[in-house]
């Protein structure tokens, strides 16, 4: 099964599903964030710019920061996300998940110079659509890698109905199953609703409405309310 | 289409996710994808140079191959949408396929809707739907309801990967020439070659064109079909369809166990029943072959067995005869003759040199010899000295601590006798507790038995007398010192520590 997360587990079983980013979040990101570098970097030239050569100075060490300390600034101490990413919902993590911290994010920032190699991205770019993880040459050295950092879209609130207990002992996931279909319900069709509802004939013993209508009082029972 | 077969795993994404599962879906059928790609468009490709030059506009071929995306399109979605639901097609079949799907929309894309930043979504619902023309127009409105944003930024991200992959190329070759050349190189290039040349030049940009726009074009195509699918289950929840199958098939497959245990069930009476019946008349096992078939095994039946068995091994599945084919080099190589060395010029000389190198690679061998022995002596001496000092166990302390009988009505009295009689170590902490009891008195504090070391000399910190303060520390750090460390102080300082306050609980400090 294809999918885009990378699957970490604790020591203590627990399993941390990262959410890769793949190059268009990335560079749209990227984008914004040099769109957000180049205003600063403007409006700071426009009272430098009275002050002679001693502002082109001010204006250079001003550039420099840009360049090399925007980027590990943000991820440092931003939680890793720089304002471009915190747009997009991105972040940058260890590749074991944990947040990113001093020496990954200078390896992967100084890094910058192999993969904006020939001068537009075009290693940086290969690198993402060919690593699995989508990550460029300074995430592989560095260890680190982009998730998205956004939860999932989730459904409306379950409809409050009498609760009635499933006749038999559900799985984990098909609970979760049940559960997933009551909140969604809503954002489905009527006549889909039923024909999702009719699939599980064997456990309602209904069908149609009445179906939906049972299949959310066993949601209902698995959310603990009485 | 049967969901059942989908190799993505579904659930809900935001759009921007959903384009990530196209760019995986692209890189696992990339094989598929490409060698499609490739049989199709570089016909398409050289035709469309070929046609360049022949008309003498060699720019057409740049903006024929433009033109012709969404043609080309067709192709990675097909591959895909078989892999995604089924398996990834070979080319051939790819290209046989096109004749199922529609060409309305793809001549719409052709023509009026070539500058569309939505043909990515289209592409899917046009193709694989196969809708006549009024439903389709509704089912897009559903369809693009929450994406038309993702979907735009996916082409303007696609154009814009394009043009980095072109000027890649570009500058990566800048690169590679010589930083002193460059100025000329360029000059002549500007003023010379391009004039002179532009064929050749307008068709190397047609072809660097055309392979950022191969790697490209895919991507962008999957991750139209990612949205699509996405958008999908978001409208359909295709993963609570799977999920409830699943559970459809096991509450069906349990269902057939329960009536089969059933069954058992009703039969356990009548089985139980017959086994009853033979219970009664008791039949001594039969043990040997005569006894079993009531006849004595004769020389004529080992005969027959014996033929059956040879019958039996004829068959192939049991050896017999079988072909094996092998490869054989068919010239049989011929041994070659041993080249003679080439004599040398002065046999004293070479032999002279010879022996001298000899000598020198055997001299190296005693040196290395040497220096091994050498290490292996050192060694082993390191170790005699290891062996020489047994590690004596440091022996273990085992005090008593009574810490819940009172202390002795002359503290410092106590302490001497205990000090003197060489128990320095219960001198000290009897020393330490009625310290530590004194301090805690003074503070008003509760005795606590779990206060450490550490947390007196905090509470000695934060006496208001300071020369108290100063001794409780001393006796607290002669304490830790004698406990932690074995170092005992001197009669001279125990002495100093006894008189005054802690030790003669009325004195002043």
């Amino acid at each position: 099964m294809l999918d885009t997360v990378r699957e970490i587990e604790t020591p203590e079983g627990i399993s941390l599903r990262l959410r890769a980013a793949g190059a268009l979040p990335r560079a749209q990101a990227w984008m914004l964030d040099a769109l957000l570098r180049m205003g600063v970097f403007m409006l700071a030239m426009i009272p430098l710019g009275l002050l002679g050569v001693g502002g082109n100075g001010l204006a250079m060490l001003l550039l420099f920061a840009l360049m090399w300390a925007y980027s590990v600034a943000c991820e440092v101490w931003l939680d890793g996300q720089t304002l471009g990413k915190r747009a997009l919902g991105l972040r940058v993590v260890n590749a074991d998940g944990t947040p990113v911290t001093w020496v990954p994010s200078v390896v992967r920032n100084l890094l910058r110079v192999v993969d904006v190699l020939p001068g537009v991205y075009g290693v940086g770019l290969v690198c993402t659509l060919i690593d699995p993880h989508a990550r460029r040459l300074g995430d592989i050295v560095a260890g680190t890698m982009v998730v998205h950092a956004v939860e999932l879209p989730a459904g409306t609130q379950v409809p409050t109905v009498a609760a009635i207990p499933p006749p038999v002992v559900l799985a984990a996931d098909e609970q979760a199953a049940l559960v997933e279909f009551a909140e969604r319900s809503g954002q489905l069709t009527l006549q889909r609703q039923e024909e999702l509802a009719n699939l599980l004939l064997p456990l309602t013993g209904r069908r149609d409405t009445a179906a939906v209508s049972q299949l959310i009082a066993h949601a209902n029972w698995l959310l603990g309310r009485a | 289409m049967e969901l059942e077969r989908i190799s993505v795993v579904l659930r809900p994404r935001a759009p921007r996710e959903a384009l990530d599962l196209g760019a995986t879906m692209l890189r696992a059928n990339a094989r598929a994808v490409w060698s499609a790609w490739f049989a199709f468009t570089l016909p398409v490709f050289v035709t469309c140079n070929a046609l360049g030059v022949a008309l003498g506009l060699p720019w057409l071929g740049l903006v024929l191959m433009w033109w012709l995306k969404p043609l080309f399109d067709r192709l990675p979605l097909y591959v895909l949408s078989r892999a995604v639901f089924d398996r990834a097609p070979g080319w051939r079949e790819t290209l046989r396929g096109q004749g199922q799907w529609p060409w309305g929309s793809t001549w719409a894309a052709l023509s009026w809707l070539r500058i569309d930043s939505n043909r990515s979504l289209r592409l899917p619902l046009e193709l694989l739907e196969g809708l006549p023309r009024r439903q389709r127009a509704a089912r897009w409105s559903v369809l693009r309801r929450r994406i038309v944003t993702d979907a735009s930024l996916l082409t303007y991200g696609c154009l814009q990967f394009e043009l980095v992959l072109f000027l890649s190329v570009w500058l990566l070759a800048m690169l590679l020439i010589p930083r002193e050349w460059l100025p000329d190189s360029l000059r002549d290039f500007f003023r010379v070659d391009v004039h002179a040349a532009s064929t050749i030049w307008m068709l190397l940009t047609s072809l660097v064109a055309y392979l950022a726009m191969s790697v490209i074009e895919p991507l962008y195509v999957a991750c139209g079909f990612a949205l699509y699918l996405n958008r999908r289950t978001q409208l359909e929840a295709w993963d609570i369809d799977l999920a409830f199958r699943r559970l459809r098939q096991r509450l069906q497959a349990s269902g057939k166990t329960l009536a089969v245990l059933l069954a058992c069930a009703c039969c356990w009476p009548l089985s139980s029943h017959a086994a009853s019946s033979s219970h009664g008349s008791r039949v001594a096992p039969p043990t040997s072959l005569e006894q079993v078939f009531k006849q004595p095994v004769d020389g004529a039946d080992q005969q027959r067995f014996a033929a059956a068995a040879t019958e039996v091994y004829r068959d192939p599945r049991f050896g017999g005869e079988h072909k094996a084919r092998e490869w054989v080099f068919k010239y049989a190589s011929t041994p070659q003759p041993v080249r003679t060395p080439m004599q040398p010029l002065f046999p004293g000389f070479a032999a002279l040199v010879a022996m001298i190198l000899k000598l020198g690679l055997w001299l190296l061998l005693a040196v290395v010899v040497g220096a091994l022995l050498r290490f292996v002596w050192r060694w082993q001496r390191t170790r005699v000295v290891v062996d020489a000092a047994p590690v004596t166990p440091a022996p273990t302390w085992r005090a008593q601590v009574m810490a819940d009988t009172p202390l002795p009505s002359d503290l410092a009295g106590a302490i001497r006798t205990l000090w003197g009689a060489q128990q320095q170590r219960e001198a000290l902490a009897l020393l330490y507790r009625g310290c530590v009891e004194q301090t805690a008195r003074l503070l008003q504090l509760p005795a606590s038995i779990d206060a450490t070391e550490a947390d007196w000399l905090r509470q000695a910190a934060a006496m208001a007398d300071p020369a108290r303060a100063q001794r409780v520390i001393a006796i607290v750090r002669t304490w830790q010192f004698a406990a932690y460390a074995g170092r005992y102080p001197d009669d001279v300082v125990v002495e100093s520590l006894l008189v005054g306050w802690p030790a003669q609980a009325g004195a002043p400090a």
